[in-house]
């Protein structure tokens, strides 16, 4: 007999539909359905003789035990299931933090693979593995992950505004330009308004749409916000800076801030992220560093 | 504004309070089940449980409110969290765990709003306790202590927390704030040499830090690259600090930077 063909791997539909959680057994159905048996048996019973008295107590008696017992021991159970869970979520997290991208693909896949312990998790591991599907440059798949989580409304409103961030930056990659600008119009108006993650898609915006002076003018109104929000990725906005400056023909403006990109991040890593940016290298050169970093 | 002996001696008062009560209600179920007359037993066991549940649906609400003071903190909003985190320390908890974790996050508060002693103070206070299934909340209140000492510039101190560190697994998010920590001491003791071990390492975890504390971990590296002659890492690891963080800033808080951007 053959064995089923494998499972394609990191398939966007699959992992949502096997992630979700099972419905949750409710357990006061069966603490009232004991606690009827343990009365209907004390009646049958009945009091009547000191020995009768006595049994009563004892089923009583073990009855607590009992219910005590199975309260603490599924409390225990469930207390180890949720911690184990956590840690395989915050696992997988911490290899995308380190751009750990096969490890990442590899646990997440399998994490989602099985229903989650909660929402909350699954909703955590669907984000991860946006990412790690974006990082493969499957930006539709991404996207759908995105739309998913969206719809079924299961996140709070910071986190909300940024899987739209994400989604718009999957848009813009996948030149669906009117809909990243009605993703980004959107975006304008919730808790991301201002933010620096909000200007770097604008800026990445205009520079595909080809509006360089825009990129540039929101660059320059925004470096600081760029730089304290977004920590070393501010090499991104530095990288379409130049790019844009570049589209202008300001040269040196152009030279500055590709050498600023460069030294934040490694030009192959901003490649990917970035295709325009292929433009800029051997035109300007890349930033000194030791050897040890090159 | 709550008062950090306050705040301990309430959680301390409070842990016995409910140990005492847990114990006064096992001898009480033993009792039910073993003197009296049948009826009254029942009624008492009864009475028991439901003393029990009313507690613990009060204290299941108390946690709740409890797990809202870190995301407080997060987002700046630091007076609501001195409210929410006073309310979990004055309302009586069944879990000893609500009632440590009002601690860890006064601690957390403290330190956020830069004041050092106290934070250490709850830190220790903390640390002072039985932890049990908390335990891993012990590193996270280690690393508080350790920054708060290096603050107040007790190196001795800084040195014994991050001692016991050293023993546990961590986070990649402990794991970050540790190095920033050991930078930053290692600095003012002079370790230059095991600064730079393991350079680029360092560097690429460290640019996983938030921009503030990136550049001033960045900064210290370079810095340990100048006195070691590694002149070509110290200007790469300068320039880069330069892009994350406002100079001035960085030396008005580490004067000792200033040999990097006399």
């Amino acid at each position: 007999m053959e064995s089923p063909p494998p499972a394609p791997f990191l398939d966007p539909s699959r992992l949502l539909d096997s992630s979700r959680p099972l419905p949750r057994i409710s357990l006061t159905w069966w603490a009232g359905a004991g606690f009827i048996v343990v009365v209907l048996v004390t009646l049958l019973i009945g009091n009547k003789t000191a020995r009768a008295q006595e049994l009563v107590s004892v089923i009583w008696a073990g009855a607590t035990l009992v219910l005590m017992g199975a309260l603490f021991g599924f409390s225990f159970y469930t207390v180890k299931r949720f911690r184990s869970d956590q840690q395989r979520v915050e696992r997988i997290g911490e290899l995308v933090q380190l751009r750990r991208w096969p490890e990442a693909a590899v646990a997440v896949d399998q994490y989602l693979t099985s229903p989650a312990r909660t929402h909350g998790f699954r909703a955590q591991a669907l984000v991860y593995l946006s990412s790690v599907l974006a990082r493969l440059h499957r930006f539709e798949d991404a996207i759908a992950v995105h739309n998913q989580l969206l719809e079924e409304g299961t996140l709070d409103e910071g986190s909300a505004a940024t899987v739209r961030l994400a989604r718009a930056m999957a848009m813009l990659r996948e030149d669906h330009l009117f809909d990243a600008d009605r993703a980004i119009n959107e975006l304008r108006r919730g808790p991301l308004a201002g933010s620096a993650g909000l200007a770097l898609v604008e800026i990445y915006r205009d520079v595909k749409t080809g509006h360089p002076a825009e990129a540039t003018e929101l660059f320059e109104q925004k470096r600081e916000v760029l730089r304290d929000q977004l920590g070393h990725r501010v090499a991104d906005a530095y990288a379409l800076a130049a790019r844009a400056y570049d589209l202008l023909g300001r040269e040196a403006e152009a030279r500055s801030a590709f050498q600023s990109a460069t030294l934040l991040a490694p030009v192959a890593e901003l490649l990917r992220r970035y295709p325009e940016v292929e433009k800029l290298t051997g035109r300007y050169p890349l930033a000194a560093a030791p050897p040890e970093a090159a | 504004m709550l008062a950090v002996d306050t705040a301990i001696n309430r959680v301390r008062r409070d842990l016995t309070l409910t140990a005492l009560l847990k114990v006064a209600l096992g001898i009480a179920v033993v009792g039910c089940l073993m003197v009296g007359p049948e009826a009254v037993r029942i009624i008492g066991l009864l009475g028991i449980a439901s003393l029990w549940l009313w507690l613990s649906l009060n204290s299941a609400r108390g946690s709740r409110v409890a797990a809202e003071s870190p995301l407080l903190i997060a987002s700046g909003q630091f007076e609501e969290a001195e409210r929410n985190i006073e309310q979990t320390v004055r309302s009586f908890s069944l879990f000893r765990a609500v009632k440590l974790q009002s601690l860890h996050h006064l601690a957390i508060l403290r330190h956020a709003q830069r004041r050092w002693q106290e934070s250490a103070a709850l830190a220790r206070a903390l640390l002072g306790q039985r932890l049990g299934p908390l335990q891993p909340l012990s590193r996270s209140t280690r690393l508080l202590l350790a920054d708060s000492l290096l603050e107040m510039n007790d190196l001795r101190g800084t040195y014994d927390a991050l001692g016991a560190l050293y023993r546990e697994p961590l986070s990649l998010t402990e794991m970050l704030n540790l190095l920033a920590i050991q930078l930053d001491y290692s600095a003012r003791v002079g370790a230059w040499q095991w600064m730079m071990q393991g350079a680029m390492s360092k560097v690429q975890l460290l640019e996983l830090l938030p921009a503030p504390s990136s550049a001033r971990a960045q900064s210290f590296m370079a810095l340990a690259a100048k006195k070691i002659g590694r002149l070509d890492f110290s200007d790469w690891l300068r320039a880069r600090a330069q892009l994350l963080a406002d100079v001035g800033r960085l030396v008005s808080e580490r004067p000792m930077l200033k040999e990097l951007w006399p």
